[in-house]
Parts: C-alpha cells; sequence; structure tokens
C-alpha cells in the first residue's frame, strides 16, 4: 500500500508586498500534525496551501505525489481531500443536512440513496444526527463549527485539513471529536491549526510551530514540551526575569523561564508552557518582518 | 377489526417497500392489530431491511424538498443532483428573486397602462435583470460557503455556466410575457440587449467581480436610455434593427472573450 504524503519544499506566499508565508519545508504523513502560532502566524496561509485554495507564490507543494499547479491533478487531490476553512458562512435558510448534502454533491455523491447515508454518517461523527433537520442560522457557534467539520470528513478522505476545528466546541464535544479525529488519523494524513495547546497534546505526535511566517518547531509534542522541562516554577510572586509569568487560580504565580526565589517550586511543564518559551525566544531573537495573516 | 385486509398487491409494494409514505404508514397500522397479514408479510420476505425503512423515514424528515425552480430545471431534462447545485445559488431564492420580480412586474404595469414613463421603465429595467441575476447567482461576494466550495472537484466553470444558462431559462420567458403588455411596435427587441448584457458581464467578470460587472453595465444602460428619453422623447431608437446588429456583435464578442479567458474568473483567479 502506498503511504499518502504531503512535501512542500521552500514553498511560501506573499500577498502583494506582504510576504505570509517564506521558506517552508515539511514532509507530512498519515497522523495527526498540530500548527501552532499567534494571530498572522501563517497557519491559515498554510493550510489554504495544502488545502488547494491558494496556490504557493514560491517553491513546491505536492499532495499524494500529485502537483496542484496543473489543473486535472488538481481536480484529483480535490477529490481526496476535506477541508474545514477558518470561517464558513452558511447560505441563508439551509439546514445542517442540506447543508452537507450540498457539499456532498459538489464532491461528486451523485447517487441520492449513498449520498444521504454519508451525510447521516459524517452528522453523526461530529455528534449532530439529530439536528439534521434543524436550521444552521438556528444553531449554536460551536454546533456550526462542527458541521463544517462535517462536510470535511465526506468520503473519508486520505488528506484532512482543518483550521481552528475545536473553536467554540464544548469540552464533551472536544473529547469526543479527538477520538474521532484519532482514529482517521490511522489512515490520513490530518493536519490541524488551533490556539488550544491541551488539543495538540492530547491528539498529535507532531507540531509545528509557525511565527512571521516561518517555521520555528517542527518535531514530536514530547520534544517541545521538553524543551522547557526545568524551566517552569510556582511561586508565591511574579518573576520580573521570567520569559513568561502569570497568576494561576490558587493564588500563586507560575513563571516560565528562570527560577526567582529559593522558596520557588518547579513543576513538570506543559505544551503550553514550552510553546511560550519559545515564543519568547523568537521574540528576542527575531526581528520582526512584514508578515500579515 | 374492520375485516379489510392488504391485498396482494399492496402486500408486494409494502415488501419491497415501494409504495408511498400514506399506504406505508397505513399497511403499518393494519399490521399492528392484524395477525394474518403480518404472517402473510413474514411468508413474503425473509428480512425486512428495517435499516432501509429507517433511512427512508429520515429522507422524508431530513431531505429539503426540491424548490419550484429546481422542480422545472428537472422537468427542463437537467439531472437532478445538477438541478440543485444550481437552484441553491442565493439568486434563485428567496427575497432577492421576489424583489427581481416585483421590479419587473411594476415596471411592465406601468408600461401597460400607458403612464407618462411607463415604456422607458420598463426598456431600463427589462434587458439588466438577467445580467444581475446571473451575476448574484456566481459572484462570490454573495456566496457565504465559497472556501469549501473552491476545494471540491466539481468545476466551477461548469457550475457558473449552468447557472447562467438556468437564469436565462427562467427570466427569459418571464419578461417575454410581460412584454406581450407592453404598448409598443417591438415588444421584445430588448431580448437581444439582455443576452449581450450576459455576455458582457460574463467577460467582464473575468477581470472585476461579476456583481460589479453586472452594477456597471446597468448603470451605463440606464444613462443611455435616459439620454435618449431626453433628447429623443422616446428611448425605443436603442432597439432598432441597426442597434440590434450592435447588441449582436457585442453578445458574440463579449462570449468570444469569456471563452478566451474563461480560467480568469474570479472563483479560479487563485490558480490562473
Amino acid at each position: 500500500m502506498v503511504t499518502a504524503s504531503i512535501s512542500l519544499r521552500g514553498a511560501g506566499r506573499a500577498f502583494g508586498a506582504t510576504r505570509a508565508l517564506a521558506d517552508v519545508d515539511l514532509d507530512l504523513k498519515p497522523g495527526v500534525t498540530g500548527l501552532l502560532g499567534p494571530n498572522g502566524a501563517g497557519k491559515t496561509t498554510l493550510l489554504r496551501l495544502l488545502a488547494t485554495a491558494l496556490p504557493p507564490t514560491q517553491g513546491q507543494v505536492s499532495v499524494l505525489e500529485m502537483d496542484p499547479q496543473v489543473p486535472a491533478e488538481r481536480t484529483s487531490i480535490r477529490r481526496q481531500l476535506g477541508y474545514q476553512p477558518q470561517e464558513i458562512g452558511f447560505p441563508r435558510g439551509f439546514t445542517a443536512f442540506a447543508f452537507v448534502d450540498y457539499i456532498a454533491l459538489l464532491k461528486e455523491w451523485t447517487q441520492p440513496a449513498a449520498r444521504h447515508a454519508e451525510v447521516r454518517r459524517v452528522l453523526d461523527l461530529v455528534g449532530l444526527s439529530d439536528l439534521g433537520a434543524k436550521r444552521v442560522r438556528a444553531m449554536s457557534g460551536g454546533q456550526r463549527r462542527r458541521i463544517a467539520l462535517a462536510q470535511a470528513l465526506l468520503g473519508s478522505p486520505p488528506v484532512l485539513i482543518l483550521d481552528e476545528p475545536t473553536t467554540g466546541v464544548d469540552p464533551e464535544q472536544r473529547v469526543t471529536l479527538r477520538t474521532v479525529l484519532a482514529e482517521i488519523a490511522r489512515t490520513s494524513i490530518v493536519v490541524l491549526s488551533t490556539h488550544q495547546t491541551e488539543d495538540v497534546a492530547a491528539l498529535c505526535e507532531r507540531v509545528i510551530v509557525l511565527d512571521r511566517g516561518r517555521v520555528r518547531y517542527d518535531g514530536p509534542v514530547t520534544d517541545l514540551t521538553g524543551q522547557a522541562a526545568g524551566r517552569v516554577w510556582l511561586a508565591d510572586e511574579p518573576d520580573p526575569n521570567a520569559s513568561v509569568s502569570w497568576r494561576t487560580g490558587t493564588g500563586r504565580y507560575r513563571n516560565v523561564g528562570t527560577r526567582v526565589r529559593d522558596d520557588a517550586e518547579q513543576v513538570e511543564p506543559s505544551l503550553e508552557d514550552a510553546y511560550l518559551l519559545l515564543r519568547a525566544g523568537s521574540a528576542e531573537n527575531e526581528p520582526a518582518a512584514e508578515v500579515a495573516s | 377489526m374492520t375485516g379489510w385486509h392488504l391485498d396482494g398487491a399492496m402486500l408486494r409494494r409494502y415488501v419491497e417497500q415501494t409504495d408511498s409514505l400514506a399506504e406505508g404508514a397505513s399497511a403499518e397500522q393494519h399490521l399492528l392489530a392484524c395477525a394474518p397479514c403480518r404472517a402473510r408479510v413474514n411468508a413474503a420476505v425473509d428480512v425486512i431491511d428495517l435499516a432501509a425503512v429507517w433511512h427512508r423515514t429520515r429522507d422524508a424528515v431530513e431531505v429539503p424538498p426540491p424548490s419550484v425552480f429546481e422542480r422545472l430545471l428537472r422537468v427542463a431534462g437537467l439531472p437532478g443532483h445538477e438541478a440543485r447545485l444550481v437552484a441553491v445559488a442565493s439568486a434563485f431564492r428567496g427575497v432577492w428573486l421576489t424583489g427581481v420580480a416585483a421590479v419587473l412586474a411594476f415596471a411592465a404595469l406601468a408600461a401597460a397602462v400607458g403612464h407618462a414613463r411607463g415604456l422607458w421603465l420598463f426598456l431600463a429595467v427589462a434587458p439588466v435583470v438577467p445580467c444581475l441575476v446571473v451575476a448574484s447567482s456566481y459572484d462570490p461576494r454573495l456566496d457565504p460557503a465559497l472556501e469549501p466550495e473552491l476545494v471540491t472537484p466539481y468545476p466551477a466553470l461548469r457550475l457558473i455556466l449552468l447557472r447562467t444558462i438556468a437564469v436565462l431559462a427562467l427570466a427569459l420567458p418571464t419578461v417575454l410575457l410581460l412584454g406581450l403588455f407592453i404598448p409598443t411596435e417591438e415588444p421584445f427587441a430588448w431580448l437581444l440587449p439582455a443576452v449581450g448584457f450576459v455576455a458582457v458581464v460574463l467577460a467582464a467578470s473575468t477581470w472585476v467581480s461579476p456583481l460589479r460587472a453586472a452594477i456597471a453595465v446597468s448603470l451605463a444602460w440606464l444613462g443611455v436610455v435616459g439620454l435618449l428619453e431626453a433628447r429623443a422623447g422616446s428611448p425605443v431608437a436603442v432597439l432598432q434593427a441597426r442597434a440590434q446588429a450592435g447588441f449582436l456583435a457585442v453578445a458574440v464578442a463579449s462570449f468570444l472573450i469569456f471563452l478566451l479567458r474563461r480560467r480568469r474568473l474570479r472563483q479560479l483567479r487563485p490558480w490562473r
């Protein structure tokens, strides 16, 4: 069996004079890869390149061994791709079922019985099987995100690109979605961007941290977390020399990056600690570039 | 018990699940109370596919019924799935279409009752209605689900052309019908300008957004008709034979430009 893959070589994207993404080299295989980064880091641009919604202005992108610049190959890629954009609108008057059914039609599910069964399957996967007949505009933000995810899951595609799939979704549903995505990732490439480091820690084997359009870290989640080992402390006071410091729910301060007092208590780092440490390092070492979203 | 039982044909339809929703419900109701008929059903089928029955029931609840426009497209010969893809465009739904129809009807009414500006109003409105509806049927700003649509394998160009043809098929007969009530010697002379404007919008939308192109064409047309009304006292000169030849040339030239530049349509623009 040929393993699905995506590769980027020196890939970048500029919008006019603004460079949103630059010199990205990546190889992606089946599994869940998380994208982390601040707003404007280039996460959405990278996902749009992978989803064939946008061509690169620099370098090469290859999806499933095909070149999205070639129209016939681009269509072939799209047959094997599920994409949940960051922002998605729903035509007025559509129900959840009608919307997913509409996208299924565009994905060439022409046989009604098979299409309807597939629409029900994906709505069931995202926990909306009982709300198929409900109008989308009457649904909550979290439910709409799940509809957007459902349309991406149509046909169990080998490549799944998800832009902030868990934003606005309640904790129970997030756990359910993690389980669903983990199962899909056994055979599919799943790339998701998120601001929720706990989602990345719970779901992803690999994490890519983007900052100002460039890859700052690419590797196992555990390795990134390990970079903060011995550098996270709980203390009664904030440390002015710490890279990041904040007051926790217990009233103590979590200081990341340095030890301030003898009575400070060293604690296990989380992925969030490591991410913030990495970000702090980037901010100190790198000048700001002319990068947008 | 009434003494009534499922007859052979009804039983066969029930077993084969080809009965109507009402007949199926009636049969279910009877079977609940009638052991002999249940035995006949058992004898007629090894296993009733309960999943299929359940799917049919859910279809009745969840699958949206086709709109009148979608049914018309199916009658016109478009396959069911493509009829739905065309009909879901916002241009063919609800308030927008009602508004366009109302404007057109008022213009026709004004012309028909001999209002001083009635004919001018009809001539100003009728030819631009099709191009405005075409533009709104595929303008990205009126399509909230554009991003997921964009990355599906269905060809965007085919969808645009299907929607354009659907608009013409819907709008032209309607306006033609209204034209019958217009007191002029050339009640259908605006037809060629209408087709020409649609072609101009298709061609122009390889440079600018379709809606912007349609609005520009509409304003230009309004200006020409208004100028003729002011100078010659009647706008019908724009519909004379020489002008008609001009509209035909514009239509052909615009469509050729559209074909040559089709990959530069706004929806496809990222990949040009």
